[in-house]
């Protein structure tokens, strides 16, 4: 815990334009692609498991310019809490996708983490990106590779859990459709970028590569892991994930993704919305007589809580009498969720960082009783699923959050509908 | 040490705040004795594990290793490292990591892990 040695950083600001198109459309469904919780693909693996409340959805990859030269893969996570479209190299390797470039000439790499520790590692490489009818062109996506040869130790940072498999991740790849442009963008700004002003590249991040040994390296805003709808040549504004309701375990949802926000006349945003307007892409979350919120919005430091279709489950730091579970229980290593006796209720407050505010309800099931049932232990949907924050640091409203809300994700810097506070920000 | 840092003055320890190349925000705990006994961090990347972590890494690492070939529900959970003598407690998502690691024993009379954010 002693003896670092770091180089100083210094704040940086990057300016990109963006245009998004904001007019009417001609009211036809095809910016509305199909999503399901459903288990995910290894859920019918022999040896396989269930990947319990996680949104899968198909897209279609090109060589930039075929339109015959393409695959389409199903079942990527469809997750608001990250940006930018992550598939294995095996899915694409017929492809022979073009490499995207870091500032330095050289084929750019990216490490992305986890809180959990796993990561994924791969290069950047470019292609054009269909989600149902809408498509990006150029996208640069992460392709994660399946050799672990060259992985640096800052971007595995003392894990072994690569989730380079879909055994390994229980999905197919990850479709990362948040509130940023890119896997390294925040605030207006990307410290991978270099125009950051930082003396040198963040990591893990972005890298290059001089045989095998990998560093950490400047890239493009243009050129780093980048979410597709920000690429669509329309609808590219934002996205709604649209989840119907379910109250108790079930095994399938079906829902849609829709694409843009304001612009086709399926995807207005109604005036009975709350739109949370966000500050480091957090909003606050009041629960127990706690208040989760970023304290500092320079710094961005203070608690942290969002809105994530990627998180499994409702993740908040414990309180009095709700037990957790066991890490040894008959079902596998359940330790960091929760095992109440009998199924509580709770109520939270949400708060943007304007004063926007609106009451959220959720209750709280035994999680080993869950998986251990006959009735619901085969059920990909348990909207009763939640698990704790360790550090006692924020709240993640993870995707049982989502069932039942139609939940308008708007992109840092794009144009918003008439009346509604600059993006990014939630809404529902 | 060229990082940009700064120290914040408590009854029973001070705190080392060092500002890493990406921006995140690393808090050295630092009891009277001048014994690092917690870090906590906050920012876009998370830390780099060995160096914060020290002679502990090993222990870190071999701790990961053990919990992810456990069979487990699918699914990226914060992490509880819970070990003899560490603790390491992560939460956030992609590109917005919070954590923090201490040493239990070493705790100043009277703290509380929850100041220790």
């Amino acid at each position: 815990m002693l003896g670092l040695s770091v180089a100083a950083g210094c704040g940086g600001a990057t300016t990109t334009s963006t245009t998004t198109t904001s007019s009417s459309g001609s009211g036809s469904d095809d910016n509305v692609l199909s999503i399901a919780v459903n288990g995910g693909p290894e859920a019918n693996q022999m040896n396989g498991g269930i990947y319990e409340n996680a949104a899968f959805a198909s897209a279609t990859i090109c060589a930039p310019g075929s339109t015959s030269n393409c695959v389409t893969i199903d079942d990527l996570l469809v997750d608001t809490g990250s940006n930018g479209l992550r598939v294995f190299d095996t899915e694409v390797a017929s492809l022979n996708l073009p490499a995207a470039k870091a500032s330095n000439g050289s084929p750019a790499y990216d490490c992305v983490s986890f809180v959990s520790g796993a990561y994924l590692w791969g290069p950047v490489q470019q292609g054009d990106v269909t989600l149902g009818s809408e498509t990006g062109s150029n996208v640069p996506i992460h392709v994660i590779s399946s050799s672990t040869t060259g992985i640096p130790s800052s971007c595995s940072n003392g894990s072994t859990e690569n989730d380079n498999t879909a055994a390994m991740m229980g999905a197919n790849g990850i479709l990362g459709v948040g509130v940023e442009p890119t896997d390294c963008f925040y605030e207006d700004a990307s410290a991978c970028d270099p125009a950051s002003g930082l003396s040198s590249a963040p990591y893990p991040a972005y890298y290059t590569c001089s045989g095998s040994t990998c560093g950490p390296a400047f890239v493009a805003t243009a050129n780093q892991v980048t979410n597709p709808v920000a690429l669509f040549a329309k609808d590219n504004n934002g996205v709604i994930v649209k989840l119907p309701s379910a109250s108790s375990p079930t095994g399938t949802l079906s829902g849609s993704l829709v694409f843009g926000i304001g612009t086709e006349s399926n995807n207005q945003l109604p005036s009975s919305a709350t739109v949370f307007t966000l500050s480091c892409d957090a909003f606050t979350t009041i629960f127990d007589g706690q208040t989760f919120g970023i304290t500092n919005a320079t710094t961005c430091a203070g608690p942290y809580s969002f809105i994530d279709s990627g998180s499994n489950a409702l993740y908040f730091p414990n309180v009095p009498n709700l037990a957790e579970c066991s890490s040894n229980t008959p079902v596998g290593d359940l330790s960091g969720l929760y095992c109440p006796a009998t199924t509580q209720s709770f109520s939270a407050t949400m708060k943007g960082a304007d004063s926007s505010s609106q009451a959220a309800s959720f209750s709280v099931a035994n999680a080993e009783s869950l998986f251990s049932s006959a009735a619901t232990s085969s059920d990909a949907v348990q909207p009763n699923l939640a698990g704790t924050n360790p550090t006692g640091y924020g709240f993640d409203w993870g995707l049982p959050f989502f069932y039942g809300v139609n939940l308008y994700n708007a992109i840092d810097g794009r144009s918003v509908p008439s009346g509604a506070p600059a993006a990014p920000w939630w809404a529902y | 040490m060229n990082a940009s840092a700064q120290v914040m003055r408590r009854n029973a320890y001070d705190i080392h705040e060092i500002q890493m190349p990406g921006g995140t925000v690393v808090d050295e705990y630092i009891s009277p004795a001048g014994t690092v006994f917690a870090v906590s961090w906050h920012g876009q990347f998370p830390p780099p594990m060995q160096q914060i972590l020290g002679t502990y890494f090993q222990q870190y690492s071999a701790a990961l290793q053990a919990q992810s070939s456990q069979p487990k529900m699918y699914g990226h959970r914060p992490l509880n490292i819970q070990e003899q003598g560490l603790v390491v407690q992560t939460s956030g998502h992609m590109r917005a990591h919070s954590g923090r690691a201490y040493l239990p024993d070493l705790l100043p009379t009277g703290m509380t892990v929850n100041q220790i954010q």
